[in-house]
């Protein structure tokens, strides 16, 4: 009755009982036999089959596995460690602006959270359903009866084991018999092969372990010591250039620099600024009396160094250019004693000074103010020179200069 | 009552001494067949050549520079990214068919849910093959990890791009899982079955000793279940994650709300078609005629004219949408691509996708297995065109007509297109060769010999 | 693999069904009659009447649409689970033609060229406009209204072809009658899909003319399906409190309706999601005006109340079985579910009040309750003299004898 290895022949017949092995052709059988066993009260047995059999979870009494639960606590790490990822590298460790979105960009950090959620509970869901169910699991006593092969074919079977406090051999085999199995055989325990690792895959588990430390010792090695040979740089990825950089040395020059100066007597090209009147605000050597023919009297332009007057000037100058402007408030509050005042724009001196001086003290500065050259076109200083003019006129206004129709409000 | 052929082949009396001994001998027999037919070894002959062409066109770009492409300003992104998402479409039939069917309880799909989720894996891994080599410096991808590192240098993750990386990763790792999964009890046939010992050594590594317990299966349909539930909204999140890779920016054309379902339904309809495309041959030389039956086919073609329609349904949307918003950047990509330089392009695109999938209303024609096949491989030509059109041609006529320019692919473009199929079709022959490559256990669960009659029930 | 069970069962309304037309069609009459005397007398050119209506009706039209949805869609997907309770959804979805006179009240004064709720209705506003006048060609009234016969002409047509071959089918239980009801719902499903998407473009996108979204048609959709489940359930569960269909209806069948309810609760959020992360990332001012309205002011407590009320909490509440196999426990999500799309239909039409403060109005309780009730009158209207089950079809001995996994 028992079939197994023709090797171990002695050692064989002194294997104990494993357990009792019924087998069935139909699954309606198998849950039949199922419910019979349940019923006598067994709890150390399983039923097998090709594919799993409608209704055998009620019929062997299975109760639900607590795996949902599992899974939804793996989610849920998922989801907040999604957030809190993206949160930490991106809010606190290295903040950065990107499009002017915040900093902690929560519809933006949707789809990776959801992606997270999902992929912590997926592998939870595998392996925590592997581990439930003892897989991997090699060896097994089954596996040494021929017939049991047939378990992923076509037959199914049932199998009480010995170890159950119901086990009963006589008894067991009698209640096995009654649910009409194809065939009722025993399973003993396996005393026959081996369950020692093979010595040749020992070795090889030790060789690759040791070997996988070499890399890691090597990186500890490298980062605990300095060294005066040019690091291996596997990728040059224009990392170190061998271009001369501004500010370096290099003898091949007199002078030891790399960088040259500019060669005198060249220009940029567009930046000839021939125009001495409009570029230098000077007519044949001589300050110039009158705006140039590029800066045309007109409203436009008197607006335009308004509001560029209202820019640039104001801040010293003040609103009505009489040197009274916030930072010159300031600077006297603060009274450092370094502080040149600005000029009162309306004084005598100035109302007769040609407009190209004027000009010119914009474009190179004087004093503690700077060359706003750098800042302004020649144009737009010029339309700040004609504002200018406007402003110091309106100083020394009477009531002829305003226009007759509002006359009659300041009266 | 009506044929059995006509509806379930599942509903007819059961076929031989046991059909499950059936089902397990003709499939298993697949992958433990000393010689397999000589179509496959044609097919892999081919297909690998292609792949080695795929292999070696990277590698001449890795060399050259992305310049050995097309990409230039403005289509920056040319031909490569439009292969990624095509291959990441193709991939989600595959978890369709295994996750939203089961939850829809449609059994006729454990005939075909195994080579499914196997072209799913293969088609993500062909997927993903593109970003990493499409980025120019192709020796930084770890950059795309949250990898610590003295220079506090991380992902951006504020950037459609880096959720790409997760949510493939994810769809790739959750795929493979499933596939594994579902594998298990069928790998436990094939090493209870094998002769040879390495055979049985590795199959048997791969069952990871599993030997049908019900309790174990207990945990086992509970844990496929749930994957199924998780995969579901999975499937979904991924195509339209890629979708906003495009629909983030300011473009015209690319910035639409309707995009995520849109890629969606278009991902399952070219996915279906590639199933189609595998299934058709595969069920004529593997000899699976009666598992995979014309009900299938019929059930595929039917899929693919409902979500054809969806796709057409959102080309309607951006038209018409295009028009009503008065904004006349929307409104003129919309005319340039129905009328203007790549007018032939779109119109290939809405005829292999809203047009050719209505044939599919008719029976007739949903069982003609030429027709149905030609449908799938017009469908794949225009789920592949529909990406291009999306992203080529709206780079190609943006905002300022100065920055307007006209993609040209290069010879190593169609070499790594093509090549790309190579690497698919060899890593799926592969597989065919062998692992099971139809879900024997699932099959036989479902086969009416499965059912049980209890003294309750009446049968 | 197919397990059947036998039709045992109370499942004619009889008098039960006159009463409830009686009762809820007087309801009705008179709450609308209220809310045309408080809407014409507020003296605001109808404004708040109008968008109260406006709510009301499409809350009401989502689900009575859902149902005629629904319908096409088990007989085009030939699913067997929803045999027992697709009569009663039939019910509701021959009340098209009913919907279709109550919306004369919003499309009168369009033809009027009252523009309180649609701008582009009045042509003073439009002339002023430039984006409205371009878009004139496809809103205006003679358009608008020939847009609306048409859809409300199909829908009454497919509902009313659907209604009457399932009523054949209890007559002669013919094979052949279920084989055309899924022809029907072929092409049915392909109108379905386009009407439903260019009403919501119509009667609600329109009401805020200078915004536009592709996802909106699908967005509406969402919200219709998850509204018209937890409608059915909870109908399914007032009969059985009459007790009718009490051995035919199990848990089994509210498992699987709480299963869309709950999918369609997490669709919604996509959809939601999709459409307002992609406005937000591109910050294009033409299409974040919409949102800015919705995040103003007491709004913000809406859009915050729809994040966590219509996906966060009910995700959470629907996930486990237990739930959605307990009558007392779906009801009550069912009860929340469809408080949540009144809000989500409040929160898309309300903001073009205008008002930063929440524009709560009586008007919006009383148009509620006169639509619905006139709703639930009209199926009852039609559920007087027939089965509330369809009970020769073929596949129904397998609908109720269904196990869910």
């Amino acid at each position: 009755m028992s079939d197994t290895k023709k090797e171990a022949g002695k050692a064989v017949t002194e294997a104990p009982l494993h357990g009792l092995l019924a087998e069935y052709e139909t699954p309606t059988a198998l849950v039949e036999a199922a419910k019979r066993v349940r019923d006598a009260g067994f709890k150390k047995w399983d039923t097998y089959s090709p594919f799993p059999v409608h209704g055998i979870d009620p019929a062997m009494g299975i109760k639900p596995t607590i795996l949902p639960w599992i899974v939804l606590v793996a989610g849920l790490i998922g989801c907040g460690g999604g957030l809190l990822l993206q949160w930490w590298t991106n809010t606190y460790d290295y903040k950065w602006l990107i499009s002017g979105k915040p900093f902690f960009s929560i519809p933006a950090n949707i789809p990776i959270t959801f992606e997270m959620t999902i992929l912590f509970s997926a592998v939870t869901t595998l392996f925590a359903m592997l581990i439930l169910n003892g897989l991997p699991r090699h060896h097994h006593p089954l596996d040494l009866k021929k017939r049991f092969a047939r378990v992923t074919d076509d037959r199914f079977f049932l199998m009480v084991e010995a170890v159950d406090p119901k086990f009963d051999e006589s008894d067991t085999r009698e209640l096995l018999e009654e649910t009409k199995p194809v065939v009722l055989d025993e399973v003993l325990e396996d005393r026959v092969t081996s369950d020692k690792l093979p010595r040749g895959l020992v070795y090889a588990l030790v060789v690759i372990s040791v070997a996988a430390l070499v890399p890691f010792g090597l990186i500890a090695r490298a980062r605990a010591s300095t060294m005066r040979k040019t690091r291996i740089h596997i990728i040059p990825d224009m990392d170190s250039q061998t271009e001369y950089k501004a500010q370096r040395m290099l003898d091949f020059f007199p002078d030891d620099r790399a960088m040259r100066p500019q060669i005198p007597g060249t220009i940029a090209v567009g930046q000839l600024d021939a125009d001495d009147h409009l570029y230098r605000g000077k007519v044949n050597g001589a300050w110039a009396l009158t705006f140039p023919k590029q800066v045309p009297a007109t409203e436009a332009t008197m607006k335009r160094g308004q509001q560029r007057f209202g820019i640039y000037c104001t801040p010293c100058h003040g609103v009505a250019g009489n040197g009274d402007g916030m930072v010159a408030k300031r600077a006297t509050a603060l009274a450092q004693g370094t502080w040149v005042p600005p000029a009162n724009l309306n004084q005598d001196y100035l109302r007769v000074m040609p407009v190209g001086q004027l000009f010119n003290t914009i474009t190179r500065g004087i004093r503690n103010m700077p060359a706003y050259g750098p800042q302004i076109p020649p144009k737009d200083r010029w339309a700040i020179v004609m504002y200018m003019r406007a402003l110091q006129r309106s100083h020394k206004a009477t009531i002829n200069d305003v226009p007759a129709a509002e006359r009659g409000s300041l009266k | 009552m009506a044929a059995a052929t006509d509806l379930n082949p599942y509903q007819g009396p059961p076929v031989g001494e046991t059909a499950f001994a059936k089902v397990t001998n003709n499939i298993a027999r697949i992958a433990e067949t000393p010689r397999p037919p000589r179509a496959w070894y044609i097919a892999i002959a081919i297909s690998s050549t292609l792949a080695l062409a795929f292999f070696g066109s990277i590698g001449w770009v890795f060399w050259d520079g992305i310049g050995a492409w097309g990409n230039m300003i403005p289509v920056a992104w040319g031909w490569p990214i439009v292969n990624f998402v095509f291959w990441v479409g193709i991939g989600h039939a595959g978890t369709l068919i295994s996750a939203i069917l089961f939850l829809f309880r449609q059994d006729w799909r454990t005939a075909i849910n195994r080579f499914a989720e196997a072209m799913t894996i293969f088609a993500v891994i062909c997927a993903g093959i593109f970003p990493g080599i499409h980025i120019g410096r192709p020796w930084l991808p770890y950059w795309m990890f949250p990898i610590p590192n003295q220079m506090q240098m991380w992902p951006q993750f504020r950037s459609p791009l880096e959720w790409d990386v997760f949510a493939v990763g994810t769809y790739f790792t959750v795929s493979l899982l499933f596939w594994y999964m579902g594998m298990i009890p069928d790998l436990g046939t094939l090493r209870d079955r094998a002769v040879k010992p390495i055979r049985r050594f590795l199959y048997g590594l791969l069952a990871i000793g599993w030997r049908g317990s019900s309790r174990q299966w207990h945990r086992y349909e509970r844990a496929y279940l749930l994957l199924a539930a998780l995969a579901t909204p999975l499937v979904l999140s991924v195509h339209s994650v890629v979708s906003f890779d495009m629909a983030t920016s300011q473009l015209p054309g690319w910035h639409t709300t309707v995009f995520p379902p849109y890629f969606v339904a278009g991902a399952i309809y070219g996915g279906f078609a590639m199933v189609v495309v595998l299934a058709v041959p595969a069920r004529q030389f593997f000899g699976l005629k009666h598992l995979i039956t014309m009900w299938h086919v019929e059930n595929m073609a039917k899929i693919m004219l409902v979500t054809g329609s969806l796709v057409g349904y959102s080309y309607l949307m951006e038209f018409w949408t295009a028009w009503y918003s008065h904004d006349h950047f929307e409104s003129f990509t919309f005319y340039n691509r129905a009328f203007g330089t790549y007018a032939w392009a779109c119109w290939t695109m809405i005829t292999c996708n809203a047009f050719v999938p209505q044939m599919f209303w008719f029976k007739k024609v949903r069982r003609n297995l030429p027709l149905v096949f030609i449908g799938g491989v017009l469908a794949n030509v225009g789920m592949w065109f529909e990406r291009f059109i999306i992203i080529d041609t709206s780079l190609s006529r943006d905002f300022l007509p100065t920055s307007w320019g006209y993609f040209l692919p290069t010879p190593i473009d169609y070499l790594t297109l093509a090549g790309s199929f190579g690497l698919f079709f060899t890593l799926f022959l592969l597989f065919c060769r062998y692992l099971p490559i139809v879900a024997m256990a699932e099959v036989k669960g479902v086969h009416p010999s499965a059912h049980v009659h209890t003294h309750e029930e009446r049968s | 693999m197919a397990q059947t069970k036998s039709l045992d069962d109370n499942i004619r309304l009889g008098d039960d069904a006159t009463k409830v037309f009686k009762i809820a069609g007087g309801i009705g009459v008179v709450f609308l009659l209220v809310s045309f005397g408080l809407g014409f007398t507020a003296g605001d050119k109808l404004k708040q009447f109008l968008h109260s209506y406006l709510l009301a009706y499409i809350f009401v039209l989502s689900i009575t649409l859902g149902m005629l949805w629904w319908v096409a869609l088990q007989h085009l997907v030939n699913a067997k689970w929803s045999i027992v309770i697709r009569r009663v959804a039939e019910l509701f979805a021959s009340n098209v033609a009913l919907m279709a006179l109550l919306a004369l009240p919003l499309l009168v004064p369009i033809v009027l060229g009252n523009g309180s709720l649609y701008e582009w209705a009045n042509p003073t506003v439009v002339a002023a406009d430039a984006a409205l006048k371009a878009k004139s060609s496809y809103l205006n009234a003679g358009l608008f209204i020939a847009r609306f016969v048409f859809y409300f002409g199909f829908w009454t047509i497919l509902a009313r072809y659907l209604f009457k071959r399932s009523l054949e089918q209890d007559k002669t239980g013919d094979r052949k009658l279920v084989g055309k009801m899924a022809v029907a719902s072929g092409p049915g499903m392909f109108w379905l899909a386009l009407t439903i998407t260019f009403f919501a473009f119509d009667f609600i996108m329109s009401v805020q003319p200078h915004w536009y979204s592709t996802i909106f048609g699908v967005y509406f959709f969402a919200g219709m399906v998850m509204s018209v489940h937890s409608t059915l359930a909870l109908i399914l569960m007032w009969l059985q409190k009459k007790g009718r269909l009490v051995r035919s209806v199990n848990r089994e069948h509210y498992h699987d309706l709480g299963k869309m309810m709950f999918g369609f609760v997490v669709f919604w959020a996509y959809i939601a999601f999709s459409q307002f992360m992609l406005y937000w990332y591109a910050n294009i001012p033409e299409e974040t005006q919409w949102y800015h309205q919705r995040f103003d002011g007491d709004w913000k407590w809406v859009s915050a109340v729809l994040l966590f009320g219509h996906f966060v909490i009910p995700f959470f509440g629907l996930l486990s079985r237990h739930v959605k196999r307990s009558k007392k426990l779906l009801g009550f999500w069912a009860v929340y579910l469809l408080a949540m799309q009144w809000i989500d239909l409040y929160w898309l039409v309300m903001p073009s009040m205008g008002t930063t403060k929440l524009p709560f109005s009586i008007l919006d309780v009383t148009c509620l309750v006169g639509i619905a009730a006139l709703c639930i009158a009209g199926a009852a209207f039609q559920a007087r003299n027939v089965n509330l089950v369809p009970t020769k079809d073929h596949r129904l001995e397998r609908s109720l004898a269904f196990e869910n996994i």
